[in-house]
Order: C-alpha cells, then structure tokens, then sequence
C-alpha cells in the first residue's frame, strides 16, 4: 500500500465515522442514561424495560459524578437520565441543569420512602429521586483486633490505638478522612474555624501510622486478605467484605457517619422525557427495585420493595440500615468551600 | 526548491499539532489564571492564587516524588530493556519477530488487571509468599506491597515496551560491518560494546527515555494502586483536583507545572546526551 | 566465546519474558476464581466465560475500542511518518519546531488535554464518537510513530538522497523507494504500540466517547464503584488467546514461504 491510498483510506474512515457519529443522533423509542458502570443499573433490569416496552436504552458508562458534570453540561441534549450522589443534584440543580420532575407521569413515585425526601440538594424533591443508598462505616475484624492487643473497636477514636501499626485501610479521599478525625473530635463535617481545623490536622497526622493503605475501590479486599484489621469504607463494600468473610463485622461508630444518596435526574434538555419518565416509573416498582438493590448491595429508598427483598438483605444491618443508624448519619454539605485545605492537609498527611 | 516552499511541507503537520495541541493549551493556560467558585464552577476573574498553591512546600515535595519515580523508572527500563533489545536485534529475523511480538503482547492487556496482577502476586497473601512460605524461605510474608518501590516496578513494567521498541530500531540498523572492524583491530568485546555499540545507539536510549520518563511523570493509577496511596504522584494529584476535588483551575496550574518540570529534564538530558554522541535524535 | 553468548542471551531474554508475563498469568488465573475479589481464591470455574457471552456491553464496547485502535494506528502511521519524512526537507529551526510541538502532546496530563478536547471538540459541533476518539488518541499516538521513524532516518546518508535527486528521480520516487522501505518496520513496530496505547486509554476516553461509544477500558473503569467482575479477566484472556494465535500463524506462514523459496 502506498502512500496515497493509505492517507485516501483514513480520510474514508474518518468521513465514514463522523457519519457514523452523526446517525447516533437521538431518536424516538430510546433513552440515553448516564451513571457508574458495571451492574449500577443492572443490565438484566434494563433488558426487561426494552423488552417491555420496546425502547432501547443507552448506557453511558464514567467513573465520577465530576465527569458526568463535564459531559452533561457540554451536550445537555444528548442525555435523558443521570444518576449522581446527592451533592452533584445540588450543583446542577443550582446551575440549572435539571428538569422539574412531573410525579403525575410516575405512580409509583409514591413508593419512595418519604424520609429520604426533601433533603438539602433537593429541598422540595422537585428535581432528584433517591436511588441507591450508602453510608461510610468501619469493617472489623474484632478477632484479629484483640490478638493485636487492642481493645476492641467501637468508635473512630480506637482507630488511633498504637497496637493498630499498618493495620487500618482507608477510603483515598480527603473529605472522608477529614470527616473521621473531625467527627472523633465532636464538630462537623464542612468545620472552617481555623482553630478547629488546625487541632483536626494535628490529630490526623498521629493517625498515619497506622494506615497499610488508601484505596477507594476495593478497601474490602485488605481486610479479606488479611493485611487490615480494621477499614473505614462505604456500606456496599462492606457487604462484600462481610459476604467474603463472616468474622469481618460492621462498627457503627458512635461519633455519627457520613450518609450518600445516588439520585436519578433528568436534563433540562432530556431528547426524550417521556421515555425517560417510563423508565423511572419501571425502576420504581417494588419488586424491580427489590431486585436493583439486591443485586448492587445499596440501601433501596422504595419502601413498597420491602416485602420483596430476600431475607439474608432484610437481616443485613448494612443493607437494612437502622433507624438509630441512620439518625446518627449526617451528609457532607457545603464542603466545598473548605476543600483546598483540605486536600492540602491531607496531602501532607499522606506524604508523612 | 527554495526554504520557504520546503517549510510549506510541514504545513500540514503543524496545522493539526497546532490545533489539537495549541488550542487545549492555550484553554489550559487561560484556565490556571482563573478562580473557583463554592460549587465548583469557573469563575471569569484573574488570580494568581493557584501558582501560588502549585508552589507550596507539601506540593513540591510532590513534584520531587514523581521525578524522582520517573528518573528512576528512565534507569529502570534502559537497564532492563537495552540487553532485551540488543538480544532481541540480534535474532535471525523469524525469531526476532516473534521476540518482539512477544515483548507487546502483554500491553493488549488492559493495564488495570495487570496493575491487578502484580498485586495478586505481590500481595501478603500472594502467589510469590505462598511461594516462599512454602519452600520455608520465610516464616512470615514478606510485606512487598505498598512501598515506593512496588510503584517503581509497577511503573517500569508498564512502560517497558516503549524503551525495548526505541533501543531496538537503533540497535537493528547498526552496521555490523563496525563491530567487525573493531575486533579486526584487536578490541575486545566489552571494548567494542561500550565505544561502539553504546553511542551508536544513543539515539535509541535518548528517544526511549524520552518515551519513558514522560509517561512515568504523570502515570495515573499504577503507582497509586501498586504504592497504596501511601507516597503521592502528580498524575493522581492533578486527576483528583480535576475530578473530585472540583478544581479545574488548580489542576490547570499544577498540569503546567508539570509540563516545566518535563521540558526542564528533557532539555537537560537532551543536551548532554547530545554532547556526548552529537548525534542524538534531539539535536 | 560466541555460543556462551548466544546462551547467555536465550538465559536473560527467557528470564525476562517470565518476569513479562508474570503478572499477565495472574491475570488468566484470576479468571477461572470462583470469586469476585481478588483477594481470596475460593475454586474453580467458567461462569466468567459463560457471562462473558451473555453480556452485550462488554462485547460492544470491545468492538469499539477495536475500531478506534485500528483506526488510530492506521491515522498514527501516516501522520507520524509524514512528520519524520517531511523532517528531511525542512530547514533546521522548522525541524526543531515540529519536534518541540510532538512532544508537546505527551507531556500535558491527560485529563487537562481531555477536558480542554471536549470544550473545543464541542465548539466546533463535531460529533463525539469513533471520530473525536481516534482524532485525540491519535494525538498522543502520532510522537511514538515520529521518534521511532527519526531513529531509522538518523542514519540515513545524504548523499544517498542527493544522488538520487541527481540521477533525475522524483521526490515521490525516492520517498518511495529509498526511505519508505528504510523505515517500515519502525512503522509497524510503532503502530503496534499505538494499537496498545489506544487499547489502554481511560482519561481522554471518557471525555471523548460519546454517549454511544464506551471503549472497554471506560467500561471497566466504570465498573470500578460497584467492583470490576473477573469477567473482564475472561475477556483479557481471550484476547490473549486471540493474539497468540495470530502471532503463531504468521509464523508458521513464514516458516512456510521460507521452505518454499
């Protein structure tokens, strides 16, 4: 092949790709959903609502609700449904990004437990319903703590026993790791005062020590293999690491717990609303969102699935939150505004 | 043809450079000048501010950490991997294909599961322990994982390939015909490795360096997984500012502190290494 | 004296590819685990392999970063030889220029180059998809393509070209018959780890495929929240399987061209 036929032979492909591009224009009879891959929404789930209904839906996969921010608000029209934690709704509610929701297209809008309505980024829940519920927790293995030597552990505050050298896997993010130390001390998550901040800092950097590991994805995997007795991670990969090994067990701890809501919501600019009002109404049936929830180990917000989850999920403390549990969870507002220093700090702490 | 006419060919080439390249760097620049808002959003207003971040002590520290990985990672490969290509070059040419189409099959791999891979062996309860504890060479498991030096090889295995493929096209059109003179002439062959073979293949250690060292810089997840977020690198760093830090402009102004940092080392090595050869592929 | 070397490199070049493939078999064996996590082996079995086939999305998004890949290496090459082509002609401070702008791209961080494509990319309303895709992947592919070509013409003799223009060929000619042929195994041994490159991309990926095209690492970055399944071992090893076959028979085909001459 020379040359000239090489460069005419990609000028044909890419002419044939832009084509190809443009045809995915949106169409009638499909939706297009944004969120976290894998089986976030499960695929099974998504099969049954084409087959029911004959549209076909996209999934686009990312890996941060950063990036859903990014791609949303650069082709609003191209996506109908989002899924994003809590403080992302209160971004692109506030930069008007989302439709007003119309409940009279969904009835089964009404089997969403009402005290996961109305919060902070959604004060009158015009624009966002819960779909996946997680709280950050400890995973212990109590066994190993006290072959340590260390009293067993209930509050964050045992996390600093000095028994626990390398023992402890954190979630790689600063908000959290700030959250433990500041909660150990009694204030609040998104604390500005300067004092505060400055004795959290010092109390942080004593815990260093004792952390083997910051991992976000798969803290779980440390405490199976058995290289941490100790992790402060989210509730659905506690599930995994309690399914995996039964001697590792949640600790609530007493100091309170940072709560997440994964919320659907729709783009001010969705191509096809009413697609994407019949898909909502579809994941929102009991025993479809009994299934969701099972299969992705988060905390389903659709009380009307109660009666349909299987029982080693009702009996899961994690899965099952109590009510004490879940009085004693705050979520992390406002933090925005402290984030700089916070990254700062906790790049200081991680380099020491 | 006359000058201005043979710099037209390269119209073509610096047009898409200019525009692929040129535009998103000019948006990044104008980017780390600006401000953040509470939710995160842009904001239209001059700072200096995030210059001023990228040059605090903890962050510089950061900077020294991922040169210091990326330097060593450099030395890395090009002990590993000159010998790799040099064996390889020297393959009749039926093996030496397979050679090298065995050296990159590997990186068809997704580099995830083989980041994955090294921890499966590493790991306390790894193949390589098992291993060990096994035949009795140690009565506990050696702790391998989440070190600067588990990065270092994650890091090095990732971006082997490119050095073994740049020190392979310059050892492949060696002319043998120099290597038979110098021993004609009664050198011997460490002799004529180190006065012939070496500067000829200079271009091919400059280039794969160069190869290396850039990528190794800003590597986004491997040194991360591999040193268990326990020493900190500029590619997570300016990926967590970007994505959940939520701080677009800081991220613009570290990533340019990168690019100093890269052209800075570059144009040292380049310049030196140009000394030695005077005829290095950077001149 | 040269059989001890010749053994000494056959000892290094198999200790090397152990350490290689080390991590790859890991890999392979992950996906025969019983378990989700690898962190506890628990048996055997092929229900990966067997979910593997069920699933649409990841054969979809396997198909597509195929696609882009190819495309990439094939846009790559002809650019990137063209650049180092063109790099003969040029007066020195253009050269130096064309240099300066190639490695431009492989310094700049990815996510900032990504975020930076997807703004402009969007201003110019071009479509995101297989073309955005293969035009910013081709971004960081085309300097591997240039600096492996440049180390080929490094150590090509002038004099050579002069003669020829003398002899009255054309430009086109001796392009084509002296320095093309000179460089073609460094353009194939650099589209190859172009194919890599692309293969492997996340960052730019996420920024740049549009809301039809996942490419398969998004895909399995984006498993990541709810846990990468050894599914995706499965696949990986198949597509080892696949390459190992190709490679063989390209052997064997040469093996059977050389008995034939």
């Amino acid at each position: 092949m020379n040359r000239k036929s090489a460069v005419l032979l990609i000028a044909a492909a890419l002419v044939f790709a832009a084509a190809a591009a443009a045809g995915a224009q949106a169409r009638p009879g499909e939706i297009t959903l944004m969120t976290w891959g894998g089986d976030f929404v499960p695929r099974a789930i998504i099969e049954e609502f084409e087959k029911e209904t004959g549209i076909k839906v996209h999934y686009k996969e990312v890996t941060s609700n950063e990036d859903m921010q990014s791609l949303l608000e650069a082709n609003p029209d191209q996506y109908d449904l989002i899924i994003c934690t809590d403080y992302m709704v209160d971004i692109l509610r506030q930069n008007g990004m989302l439709e007003v929701l119309d409940k009279s297209q969904m009835p089964n809008y009404s089997n969403i437990n009402p005290v996961y309505l109305n919060k902070y980024y959604d004060p009158e829940s015009e624009y966002a319903i819960p779909y996946a519920i997680s709280i950050s927790l400890l995973l212990v293995n109590q066994e190993e703590v006290e072959r340590l030597g260390a009293k067993p552990i209930t509050t964050y505050s045992d996390l600093w026993q000095p028994e626990l050298r390398s023992k402890v896997v954190v979630v790689d993010w600063s908000v959290e790791i700030m959250g433990i130390v500041l909660k150990s001390l009694g204030y609040e998550y998104n604390e500005t005062d300067p004092a505060k901040v400055a004795e959290a800092r010092e109390k942080l950097f004593a815990l260093k020590p004792n952390i083997v590991r910051f991992e976000t994805n798969t803290p779980e995997d440390s405490l199976i293999n058995g290289e941490a007795v100790a992790g402060f991670m989210y509730s659905n990969q506690a599930v995994k690491g309690n399914a995996a090994d039964p001697r590792l067990q949640p600790v609530f701890p007493t100091e309170g717990m940072p709560i997440f809501m994964d919320c659907w919501v729709m783009s001010k600019a969705a191509p096809n609303k009413e697609g994407a009002y019949q898909f909502l109404d579809f994941i929102m049936r009991p025993e479809i969102a009994a299934e969701i929830a099972d299969i992705t180990k988060f905390t389903t917000p659709n009380k009307a699935a109660e009666p349909f989850l299987p029982e080693d999920y009702r009996n899961n403390p994690m899965l099952n939150l109590p009510d004490e549990v879940v009085e004693n969870t705050s979520f992390y507002i406002g933090v925005d505004k402290v984030l700089v220093e916070y990254e700062h700090i906790y790049t200081e702490f991680k380099l020491r | 043809m006359s000058t201005w006419k043979r710099n037209l060919l390269a119209a073509p080439v610096l047009l898409w450079i200019g525009l692929l390249v040129g535009v998103p760097m000019v948006l990044v620049v104008a980017l780390s000048f600006l401000s953040r808002d509470n939710l995160g959003n842009i904001v239209y207003q001059f700072t200096l501010d995030n210059y001023r971040r990228v040059l605090d002590p903890i962050y510089l520290r950061v900077f020294w950490n991922s040169l210091l990985l990326a330097l060593l990672t450099g030395v890395i490969t090009l002990l590993i991997g000159y010998p790799v290509a040099y064996i390889s070059a020297n393959l009749p040419p039926r093996r030496r294909a397979l050679a090298l189409g065995l050296i990159m099959l590997p990186f068809w791999i997704s580099s995830l599961l083989r980041t994955y891979g090294w921890m499966i062996l590493l790991g306390n309860t790894g193949l390589i322990n098992n291993l060990l504890l096994a035949l009795g060479i140690v009565d506990r498991p050696l702790p391998m994982m989440y070190k600067f030096g588990t990065s270092l090889v994650g890091t090095a295995y990732m971006l082997l390939p490119f050095m073994v493929v740049a020190v392979f096209n310059s050892v492949d059109k060696l002319d043998r015909s120099l290597l038979e003179a110098s021993y004609d002439l009664g050198a011997s062959r460490r002799q004529t490795f180190f006065h012939i073979t070496i500067p000829l293949t200079l271009p091919g250690i400059v280039g794969g360096f160069t190869l290396v060292f850039i990528p190794a810089l800003g590597l986004y997840f491997v040194s991360d997984l591999l040193g268990g977020g326990n020493t900190v690198f500029l590619g997570n760093l300016i990926h967590t500012m970007a994505t959940r830090g939520r701080n677009r402009p800081l991220a613009a102004a570290f990533s340019l502190g990168m690019v100093a940092l890269a052209l800075l080392v570059l144009s040292l090595y380049w310049k030196v290494s140009k000394d030695k050869s005077g005829e290095a592929l950077f001149q | 004296m040269k059989a001890k070397t010749r053994g000494f490199g056959t000892v290094y070049l198999s200790l090397f590819f152990v350490f290689l493939y080390l991590p790859v078999l890991s890999v392979v064996l992950y996906s025969f685990n019983a378990s989700r996590s690898t962190a506890q082996w628990t048996g055997w079995t092929l229900d990966w392999y067997r979910q593997l086939f069920s699933d649409r999305a990841i054969v979809e998004a396997f198909r597509v970063s195929i696609v882009v890949a190819l495309l990439t290496a094939l846009l790559s090459a002809v650019l990137g030889t063209f650049a180092a082509v063109i790099s003969l002609w040029v007066t020195s401070r253009m050269k130096t220029a064309i240099q300066g702008m190639m490695i431009l791209p492989l310094i700049v961080p990815e996510v900032a180059l990504g975020v930076s494509l997807l703004f402009f990319f969007n201003a110019m309303r071009l479509p995101f998809g297989v073309l955005t895709l293969v035009l910013s992947h081709s971004l960081f592919c085309v300097p591997y393509v240039y600096i492996m070509v440049r180390l080929r013409l490094q150590e090509i003799d002038r004099s050579i070209l002069e003669s020829a223009l003398d002899l009255g060929a054309s430009t086109w000619q001796m392009v084509r018959t002296i320095i093309l042929p000179l460089v073609a195994p460094s353009i194939v041994t650099a589209a190859l780890l172009c194919l890599a490159m692309s293969l492997d991309d996340v960052i730019i990926s996420t920024y740049m495929s549009g809301p039809r095209s996942t490419t398969l690492p998004v895909h399995v970055f984006s498993m990541m929240r709810v846990g990468v399944t050894p599914k995706v071992n499965a696949l990986c090893t198949l597509i080892l399987i696949g390459t190992f076959f190709i490679i063989g028979l390209s052997q064997l085909i040469t093996n059977k061209r050389r008995f034939a001459k």
